[in-house]
């Protein structure tokens, strides 16, 4: 929050939306934390975040998959839960867990630089930078390209040492940068 | 005009003799023309009756007295480039009847002939006016310009200006807080609802509470420069 | 919401937005490492010297043992899509032309240019006819010489010659100037390229310059030639640096 007027209260969540003591466990199980806040009451809150572009996604009965550093806020119908994602986030530091948000309504995500929606179907299988990955949704399937032993030679910083492969239906959202 | 951005991060200002230009040291990225630069301070004294006279007067004694100077002044005639490390660059246009409230190294470039002076944030609220310096790390102290002309100012990621009148309260993150013009009140207040919210860290609990008339620039950010 | 991409509707050859490029590979690109954050079709990625069949042609346009290193061949067929630490990216035609860029500023180039390392340390040349890719803190601007530009400010020039070091005179010569030397300490402004004749001198839009390893293993391999009270000096010289 950078700036609100009006009569607004901000409370500290808890837990994720609707996730109950359950949600608590496996977050703390996990090590996928997320940390949220209720803003409530009536008024207008200003949000940002490290000067951050925002995207927002409307969501229709889908399940969004994203970064829980990169959720910034979700509207009140929406719920989230901890999900596996498999070895993805194995050395990237990001934890084998992710964050899943599903229902509907408006999610405002965070990218480094405007965010990029790209489109997955069986014609078209997509290749990511896990450090440019945001979030995606759809139905998809997520594997790995080991392929880059390049990337860890010097000059690369803490990049990568495999990239991402998407197939299914879907739209995976990336950032112009890398973590 | 004295000011033009070339984009969202770089400024060009005209330098010309009668309107040299004062800036922030290391600013400069590039310069058409014939333009020296020399350290210049922010003029006048502290307190309540500050006599805020112009930039170029008075340096000698204050770069001898050992400080480092922030600020440098082109002189000459040309133009000038200006960017600080890729921040975001807002002008300010100001009309002579209000003051900005900005904190120095916030401040990018402004002609020598506005006024400016250090003010002590105790005068603007009282002993919560200085509580406000210490959590938005202004310190004590804070850069009062006043006049008429452009000022050019940096934060982190895009810049909102709030206008605040009509008895409206603006709250405001004291780390997304980059300056103000107007006749307005600051005050920090201490919020247990939200320092328990947000909990993030020491001096979360602080908000600042803003009232009066006038303009409130805010940044999408809560990083200090 | 922005609107969802694929192959069909990429922009080919040009930005997607100032930090995103998207390029249309059919053969071959040089790249810098690490600057791929997406790509759709077959694409392989191949450091310099394990290409047995385009060894010819990377030695041909790649003649920088130096750089060798941080680049790699991306060839195959499909749409790259290219992003640098969130940096703006912009691309330039080259025809028949040649153009010194900042070694770090530079991201990828099509195989019509030869690359070769400028004597300027930091610096390398492009030549020929092609596209490349350039990214820099803030938008490109283009400036016109005479102009005198902050070094770490600097991203290019094209067609003029290369830049002489200025020293603002009258800044180092008036009493101030002299106090302020004497104490060691540094406006920031004294050091200045100054750039002469016809040509494009390229800026960025600020003075974060972009890390080049090289450079600091050049000026390590430098500190070899000095004495031990010139290493105390220069000692000094980096700490009164780290503090401005």
């Amino acid at each position: 929050m950078i700036a609100y007027s009006g009569a607004v209260t901000f409370r500290k969540s808890g837990v994720g939306a609707g996730e109950g003591l359950r949600g608590a466990l496996k977050r703390k199980l996990t090590g996928e934390s997320l940390d949220l806040m209720d803003m409530a009451g009536q008024g207008l809150v200003y949000l940002a975040s490290d000067a951050r572009d925002v995207e927002l996604i409307d969501l229709a009965a889908e399940t969004l998959q994203v970064e829980s550093s990169a959720l910034l806020a979700l509207g009140p119908d929406l719920s989230t839960a901890v999900t596996f994602t498999g070895l993805r986030g194995a050395s990237s530091g990001q934890g084998l867990f992710t964050t899943t948000i599903t229902g509907h309504g408006q999610v405002a995500v965070l990218s480094d630089g405007p965010a990029i929606a790209l489109e997955v179907s069986a014609a078209y299988p997509l290749v990511v930078d896990p450090d440019a990955y945001i979030c995606s949704r759809g139905q998809l399937q997520q594997s790995f390209v080991t392929d880059v032993s390049w990337k860890t030679f010097v000059g690369d910083g803490n990049g990568e040492a495999y990239s991402l492969r998407f197939t299914g239906s879907g739209v995976v959202y990336i950032q112009p940068a890398e973590r | 005009m004295t000011f033009e951005l070339v984009n969202h991060k770089v400024l060009r200002a005209a330098v010309a003799p009668g309107a040299e230009i004062v800036a922030r040291r290391g600013a400069m990225l590039a310069y058409h023309g014939d333009v020296r630069f020399t350290p210049a301070t922010i003029g006048g004294g502290f307190g309540a009756g500050r006599p805020g006279m112009g930039g170029l007067t008075g340096m000698a004694g204050r770069a001898m007295a050992g400080e480092s100077s922030p600020l440098m002044a082109a002189t000459g005639s040309g133009e000038v480039f200006y960017g600080h490390l890729g921040a975001q660059v807002t002008i300010v246009e100001m009309d002579g009847s209000g003051e900005l409230s900005v904190e120095a190294d916030r401040l990018l470039a402004f002609p020598a002939t506005m006024q400016t002076a250090v003010v002590f944030l105790g005068t603007q609220g009282g002993v919560r006016g200085a509580i406000r310096g210490a959590v938005t790390g202004q310190g004590l102290f804070t850069t009062a310009v006043s006049g008429v002309g452009q000022v050019a100012v940096l934060s982190h990621g895009g810049t909102l200006a709030l206008t605040v009148g009509g008895g409206r309260v603006l709250t405001v993150d004291p780390q997304a807080y980059v300056g103000h013009v107007g006749a307005l009140t600051v005050t920090a207040t201490v919020n247990a609802g939200w320092r328990e919210a947000v909990g993030r860290g020491s001096g979360e609990a602080v908000q600042l509470k803003i009232s009066g008339d006038g303009t409130v620039y805010v940044q999408a950010s809560e990083q200090k420069l | 919401m922005s609107i969802v991409l694929n192959p069909t509707n990429l922009p080919v050859d040009d930005n997607i937005n100032p930090y995103a490029f998207a390029v249309d590979l059919n053969g071959e690109w040089f790249m810098q490492k690490g600057r791929m954050i997406a790509y759709y079709g077959q694409i392989r990625f191949n450091p310099l010297n394990t290409m047995d069949s385009l060894q010819a042609m990377v030695s041909a346009q790649f003649s920088s043992p130096l750089y060798a290193r941080d680049w790699v061949v991306a060839s195959g067929n499909g749409k790259l899509v290219l992003g640098d630490r969130g940096f703006d990216i912009n691309s330039y035609d080259l025809d028949d032309g040649n153009l010194t860029v900042r070694a770090a500023n530079l991201l990828a180039f099509s195989p019509g240019l030869a690359l070769k390392q400028s004597i300027v340390p930091g610096f390398v040349t492009l030549i020929g006819t092609g596209k490349f890719l350039a990214s820099s803190n803030g938008p490109v601007m283009f400036a016109e010489p005479p102009v005198r530009v902050d070094p770490q400010a600097l991203v290019g020039w094209a067609d003029c010659p290369s830049p002489a070091h200025h020293h603002d005179a009258a800044w180092m010569s008036s009493f101030l100037g002299a106090a302020q030397g004497f104490f060691g300490r540094v406006s920031g402004e004294e050091r200045q390229l100054d750039f002469t004749g016809a040509g494009t001198v390229l800026l960025q839009s600020s003075e974060i310059v972009l890390e080049d390893p090289s450079i600091l293993a050049a000026a390590t391999e430098q500190t070899n030639l000095l004495s031990t009270s010139q290493l105390a000096a220069l000692q000094q010289t980096i700490t009164a640096r780290l503090q401005s």
